[in-house]
Formats: C-alpha cells, sequence, structure tokens
C-alpha cells in the first residue's frame, strides 16, 4: 500500500516537473541542499531559467537575492551584472511581473535578510517600484510595516521612508510627521527617525514640539522620553536650520535633553553654540541654599 | 451558573474602575508646582534625567522677584535634590520628638555629637530603636547606650552631649517636595541643590570639539578650580584637542589661503595631513590625489585655525601643562598624562626641566616618567644636554628613561654618549637599553658601534645582550631590505 502511495507521488512530481521551469526548480533545490558553493550553482540555474518562458518573476526574484559579486572576478560582464543596482533590478522584474505578491515580499521578507547586499537590493527595487509601480499601493505597505508590531518591519520600514524622503522629501515628510500622533510608541520612534534621515528643514518645527512636550503640564501631553531624544538626534541630522532649535534645549534648564542636544551640536560644528555652552558652564555648583521663612 | 455568566458580562462595573483610575492618574500627574510660601514655581524633573544620572529632584522654573527664594538667591534652573531639616536638642522632649520626626519615612538621620564628626545612623526597619537615652536640660547628654542595637557599634560613649540632629530627604517627585516642605520646615528651609554635571561634561567636551578660542579660558578656569575629577578631567582632554587642533594650522591656513576644501594632497605636509586624517578632519585620496576638508567641521574650522593657534601659542597652556605634570601639584594620574602630552605637542624648550624633574622622581609611576621622556624626545635636540646630565644619574631607571629618549632624538652628541656609555657599561638591563637606543639612531657609526659589540660577545652563546644584539640585527636588516 505504502508503495503504490510513493508511486503515486513520484508521478505527480513528475508530472508537475514537465510544466514548471526546470532550471528554477533545479536552483531552488540547490539552495535548499547542502551541497558547496551552492548559491553559485543555483544562481546559474537562475539565469537559464530566464532564458525560458515560464515562472519567470520568480526566477527573477532569486536571481536578484542571491547573486552576488564575491562569485566572479572584476569588471567581467557576470560580476557587472551581479552590482547591487542590478540585483535591485532583478527583483523589480519580478515585482512587474508579479505586484502584490513581491511587494509584499519584499517589504516584509527581503528587507528583513541578514545580508546587507541582499537589504540594499531590496531598496534599490523598492525605490524603483516608487518611481515606476504602485505608489500609492507601496506606501501602504510601508505604513502597515511601521504600525507593525514586528520591531524589524518597523525598523526597515524606517529605513526605506528615510531613503524615498531623501529624493521626494514633499511627499514622504508629511506621512512621517502624520505618524507621530500614532498610539504605538516604537512606530513613532522610527518615524522620527526617518524624519533625521530625511534631514528636511519642514519636519523642525513638529520635532521641535514634540521635544517641548516634556515639559507638558499633564502626563498624555508628554511624549515618551525614547522618542523625545531621538528628536534631538533627528535635528542634529537635518542641522544647518536646526541649529538654533538644538541651542534652545541646551538653554532650556528643565529640559532633560540638554546633553543629547550638545552633542548633537557638537557634531555640527556650528561656531553659534560656543556661547551657549560657555553659559551652561557657569551654572551653579553642588550647594546648599538656606531660605528664611517670615 | 447563569445568573453568574450574566454579572460577569456585564461591562459598566469594570469601564467605571477604568474611568476612575484614569482620572485619578491624571490628576496626579501634575508635573508643576507654584510654592505660595517660597514664591517660586519648581517642575518635576523628567524621568529620562532621573534614570540617566541617578538624580532626581525638582527643578526651579522661575523665582518670584523679592520673594523668599530669590532673596535666598536660588536660581532658575537649580535642582534641588535634598531638603534639611535641623532640630537643635535642648531637652529630652526636643530628642525625642526630633529623633520621631526624622526617622519618620526614610529611617534615617544625622547625629551631631559635641567634638565628634557627624554620625549617621540609618535604621533597617520601622520601629526599630535607636539605642540610647538621653538626659538632663539646657545640655543633654547620652545617658544609657542598649547593647545589640547601631547605637552600640558607633562611636557614642555615655555622657556624650547631644548638639542636634539633622534630617535630609531624598526629592524625588512633587509630592515629596510639597510633603516634606510641609514637615519640616518651621523658621527656615534648607535645600540641597545637585550640580547636573552631565551637561557640564557635555559642554566641555563639545568645546574640545569646536575648535574655538573662547573656549581656552573657561576651560582652564574649570580645570584649576573644579572639585569635580571628571569635568577636570574632561577640560584638560578638550584642552589637549585644542591644542592637536592649534598644531595643524599650517594646514588649514592652505585651505583658507585659497579659499576652498579642496587640495592637491602633494602640495601639502604629509605628517599633518595624516594627523588631520586621525583627527577626522579631512579625507585624503592618494589616486585622486585630493585632499578634502569633511564637513561640516573641517570647512569650518579652516576659518578659525589661524585665531586658535594664536591663541595657544601664548604659552599660557604650556606653562599650566609645565605646573600640573607634577605630582605633588597633580595627585590625578591621567591629568599629568593629558599634561605630558600637551607639551609632547608644543614643546616648550622652558619645560625641559620640569619633565626632568618628572623623569627623575622616583615617587612617580614608571609609565608617567617614560611619557616624561617622551615628550623631551618631542622637543629633540634643545633636550639633549639635560638628558645626558640625566643619564648620568646612579638611578636605573633615570638612566633607562634618558637613554631611549636620547635615541629618540639622535644626532652626533646624542649617539656619541650612547656609544660611549655602551663600550663601558657590563650592566645587562642598561645595556640592552642603550642597544636600543642606538639601533633607533642606525646611522653608520650606530650600527658600526653595534657590530663591535656583536663581536664582543660572539663567544657568549647565552647572554642576553648577544640574543638582543642578534634579534636587533636581524630586524635592521629586514628594514633595509
Amino acid at each position: 500500500m505504502k508503495k503504490i502511495w510513493l508511486a503515486f507521488v513520484l508521478i505527480l512530481f513528475v508530472a508537475g516537473c514537465g510544466t514548471q521551469n526546470e532550471n528554477l526548480a533545479k536552483g531552488k533545490e540547490l539552495i535548499k541542499s547542502d551541497k558547496r558553493r551552492k548559491e553559485e550553482r543555483a544562481v546559474r540555474e537562475f539565469k537559464l531559467a530566464l532564458q525560458q518562458p515560464i515562472d519567470n518573476a520568480e526566477a527573477h526574484y532569486l536571481l536578484g537575492f542571491y547573486n552576488s559579486q564575491e562569485f566572479y572576478e572584476p569588471d567581467t560582464t557576470d560580476w557587472q551584472e551581479a552590482s547591487i543596482t542590478a540585483r535591485g533590478e532583478q527583483m523589480f522584474l519580478a515585482y512587474q511581473a508579479e505586484q502584490r505578491k513581491y511587494l509584499e515580499r519584499l517589504v516584509f521578507e527581503t528587507l528583513r535578510d541578514d545580508d546587507l547586499d541582499v537589504q540594499n537590493a531590496a531598496l534599490d527595487a523598492l525605490k524603483r517600484i516608487y518611481r515606476k509601480g504602485d505608489r500609492k499601493r507601496f506606501l501602504s505597505q510601508l505604513q502597515k510595516a511601521i504600525k507593525s508590531n514586528d520591531n524589524r518591519d518597523r525598523h526597515n520600514a524606517h529605513w526605506v521612508l528615510g531613503h524615498l524622503g531623501k529624493d521626494d522629501p514633499g511627499t514622504i515628510v508629511p506621512i512621517l510627521v502624520k505618524l507621530l500622533d500614532h498610539r504605538r510608541m516604537e512606530t513613532r520612534l522610527n518615524a522620527v527617525k526617518a524624519l533625521g534621515e530625511v534631514g528636511s528643514e519642514e519636519a523642525i518645527p513638529v520635532l521641535a514640539t514634540l521635544i517641548e512636550s516634556g515639559s507638558a503640564k499633564w502626563k498624555r501631553d508628554r511624549e515618551e522620553p525614547e522618542v523625545r531624544q531621538l528628536a534631538v538626534e533627528a535635528l542634529g541630522k537635518i542641522g544647518g536650520a536646526a541649529v538654533p532649535e538644538l541651542v534652545k534645549i541646551v538653554q532650556n534648564k528643565g529640559s532633560s535633553l540638554r546633553v543629547d542636544a550638545i552633542r548633537a551640536l557638537a557634531i555640527l560644528g556650528d561656531e553659534k553654540v560656543v556661547e551657549p555652552l560657555l553659559e551652561a558652564l557657569k551654572e551653579q555648583s553642588s550647594r546648599e541654599v538656606v531660605i528664611p521663612l517670615n | 451558573m447563569l445568573k453568574k455568566i450574566k454579572r460577569f458580562s456585564k461591562p459598566y462595573n469594570s469601564v467605571f474602575i477604568v474611568l476612575l483610575f484614569v482620572l485619578i492618574l491624571g490628576l496626579g500627574c501634575d508635573n508643576q508646582y507654584y510654592d505660595e510660601r517660597l514664591k517660586m514655581q519648581v517642575q518635576q524633573l523628567d524621568s529620562d534625567l532621573k534614570n540617566r544620572w541617578s538624580t532626581s529632584g525638582v527643578v526651579v522654573l522661575n523665582t518670584t522677584p523679592n520673594g523668599p527664594a530669590d532673596k535666598a538667591q536660588l536660581e532658575t534652573g537649580e535642582l534641588i535634590s535634598y531638603i534639611i531639616a535641623e532640630h537643635p536638642v535642648r531637652s529630652i522632649g526636643d530628642f525625642n520628638s526630633a529623633v520621631k520626626q526624622a526617622l519618620d519615612e526614610d529611617n534615617d538621620l544625622i547625629l551631631y555629637l559635641k567634638d565628634k564628626s557627624p554620625l549617621r545612623i540609618a535604621l533597617r526597619r520601622r520601629g526599630d530603636k535607636i539605642g540610647f537615652s538621653v538626659e538632663g536640660s539646657g545640655t543633654v547628654r547620652v545617658k544609657q547606650i542598649q547593647s545589640g542595637t547601631l547605637a552600640a557599634n558607633a562611636d557614642i560613649q555615655v555622657g556624650d552631649i547631644v548638639e542636634k540632629i539633622v534630617d535630609e530627604r531624598k526629592i524625588y517627585s512633587i509630592d515629596d517636595y510639597k510633603e516634606t516642605l510641609g514637615k519640616l520646615s518651621e523658621k527656615q528651609v534648607t535645600f540641597r541643590t545637585s550640580e547636573l554635571i552631565g551637561v557640564k561634561i557635555a559642554a566641555v567636551n563639545a568645546l574640545g570639539d569646536l575648535g574655538d578660542i573662547r573656549a581656552i579660558e573657561p576651560l582652564v578656569d574649570i580645570f584649576k578650580n573644579s572639585p569635580e575629577f571628571s569635568l577636570r578631567k574632561g577640560s584638560i582632554s578638550s584642552l589637549q584637542r585644542l591644542v592637536e587642533l592649534s598644531v595643524l594650522n599650517d594646514l588649514f591656513h592652505q585651505f583658507q589661503n585659497a579659499n576652498v576644501n579642496q587640495l592637491p594632497t602633494d602640495g601639502l605636509q604629509p605628517q599633518q595631513l595624516e594627523s588631520a586624517a586621525i583627527l577626522g578632519l579631512l579625507t585624503v585620496d592618494r589616486i585622486e590625489n585630493t585632499a578634502t576638508l569633511k564637513a561640516p567641521f573641517g570647512t569650518q574650522f579652516r576659518h578659525r585655525s589661524e585665531a586658535l593657534y594664536q591663541k595657544i601659542n601664548e604659552g599660557q597652556l604650556a606653562e599650566l601643562a609645565q605646573e600640573y605634570i607634577q605630582i605633588d601639584v597633580e595627585p590625578e594620574q591621567e591629568i599629568r598624562r593629558a599634561c605630558l602630552a600637551i607639551l609632547g605637542i608644543l614643546k616648550p624648550i622652558s619645560a625641559i626641566d620640569a619633565l626632568i624633574a618628572v623623569l627623575e622622581n622616583p615617587a612617580e609611576i614608571p609609565g608617567i616618567r617614560f611619557q616624561a621622556g617622551l615628550a623631551l624626545s618631542q622637543i629633540g635636540e634643545p633636550a639633549v644636554d639635560a638628558l645626558i646630565v640625566a643619564f648620568e644619574k646612579e638611578d636605573t631607571s633615570t638612566k633607562d628613561i634618558a637613554a631611549s629618549a636620547l635615541g629618540g632624538i639622535g644626532g652626533v652628541k646624542a649617539r656619541d654618549r650612547l656609544i660611549n656609555a655602551l663600550e663601558r657599561s657590563s650592566e645587562p638591563a642598561i645595556q640592552l637599553t642603550l642597544v636600543d637606543a642606538i639601533a633607533k639612531i642606525g646611522d653608520a657609526p650606530s650600527i658600526q658601534a653595534l657590530e663591535r659589540q656583536r663581536q664582543q660577545y660572539q663567544q657568549d652563546e647565552d647572554s642576553g645582550i648577544r640574543i638582543f644584539l642578534d634579534e636587533v640585527f636581524n630586524s635592521l636588516e629586514k628594514g633595509s631590505m
């Protein structure tokens, strides 16, 4: 009975292979195996798979995922085809073939990979999607990710939004600003970080308000210390027009973020900060003060 | 059973409780308070700051002009960490009520006995007895000490005169502040404020990085006068950094003169270029032949460099460093080291005697004596005579360090003295140092002298100097290859 069953499965498998891209299947098999230089060999299969008319989306994606310049001599055609941008393009081609599936995969799976090259290739692909693909859908996926309860997704989304914002602050900054009201503290935190990465001066007032909320009278109006601290760092990254805000923090003696502001200013090297720092040095040392009462 | 389920499914109760809870939380979270009696506004310190520096308390936001707080010169921004109450003891009743009040809540008081240093008494549990009783009126003395209590183990004797009891209350929140003040103060209030040392340390460090001349005087002032080691250490490191920056003036001058942020590397001095790259002020691209000032600091600093250079070379810092390398002036070794480093960079000839004194000082730790030698070798030629005199001294460490420094400087005079010493010496320890120093000079007469030594010790297979000479020649050959 068992044998018949096994034979049945085998027949099904063989029949299935007929309709599938053989090179693709071979490549995937290799990846799962524990053979030597399996990735390098799999990449060769994926390249062959692309020459066949079926299942191209996955072959594009896997080629983008696994191809690495380490496999080749520098400056050869293969080597150039394994550059980050070329890999990003492969991932983008996969997206073009099957938009929904690969958008989700890129945002929630590929970005999580440990390999920095893979992450950068995914970023490249996502930048292409932003320019040429379904931007609206992409942005809503990114917002879903930054609101996710998984820290990796939030972090990756902030990273991508930061990069996108550098090229198109007009669209991205308002999205990030809106996220500052989100109920999840970690989401707000990542939005603040992304605003720092974008470095747009438009974010300065909202960051300043957020920082100042620390001295609000009621707890519900006060932003969490972690977020406020990162907002100071973000101002430091924006630099230039943010210097007066940072100086204001240094001068605010009730603020707990003075040290962070001072550090940010030290990196910026702006002369305007020398005077406030010298003022801070003149503050009272520890002492006892006696106040007589009538 | 059904009833039970019904009762649980009613959501009203829980909603009500939640609402009440939120209301209480909201009311309790007011973080500012205007003190009517002292006429000042205080604010609770943010929780993040509390965690960062283990400080706590309330910050003075503002004081009303001519109010008690203003008259006592309490300043905006001061952090009130403790409220202190003094209870003078003139009767048994005074004593008992003072103890009761002081131990309330924190189980902790400070006892002042006549002619003795203040004694902090911290009871383990609420309700524990202080362990002694008193007698008398006007002058109150210890009457009896109970065995097995804290008082029995402390420095308290029967007959000691009790002067006063001091109660220190640490302040964590606005509520603490209100409550403690309400209980303690009668005729006067004493606050102990805490310096936010973290802010000052950050400011001191930042001033070192900014490379601005206005920072020099205040940093010197803190270095000389602050009681806080961390601040003094921070300020001397920042001064050291400013000195390091100032000696790169020639390099930055070239950028400033050309009014550009990028120059070809081949027109610039390689050593300065390297130091500037290490300090993170510029990037060097050998292939493209470019040195580019790093924004924002590098590009800004090219405008300030000249002024800093002028200021540092007025000599004030060299004098300061010279004073603080002495162990009897400066007990902290990290600070003495920083001062030696400053002298090594500035190379003032006037510091030679002071450096020799450190080098020869048997009370100084060996590492610092070596660093003094290093600074002397950085000063170079002008220090040779003084080093030769030091080398003639009996003390082996002094000889050792002076010989190394002479090797570092080189020149005919230093070389000949070292070779002469090597040829007369029979002490293995000093021989090794001499061989090393002479090899460092490495010119033809030095090599010949070492060669003569090698021949002299050729028969002596196991001698340390023979093995060392072989090693030296090995590395010399490798170096010349």
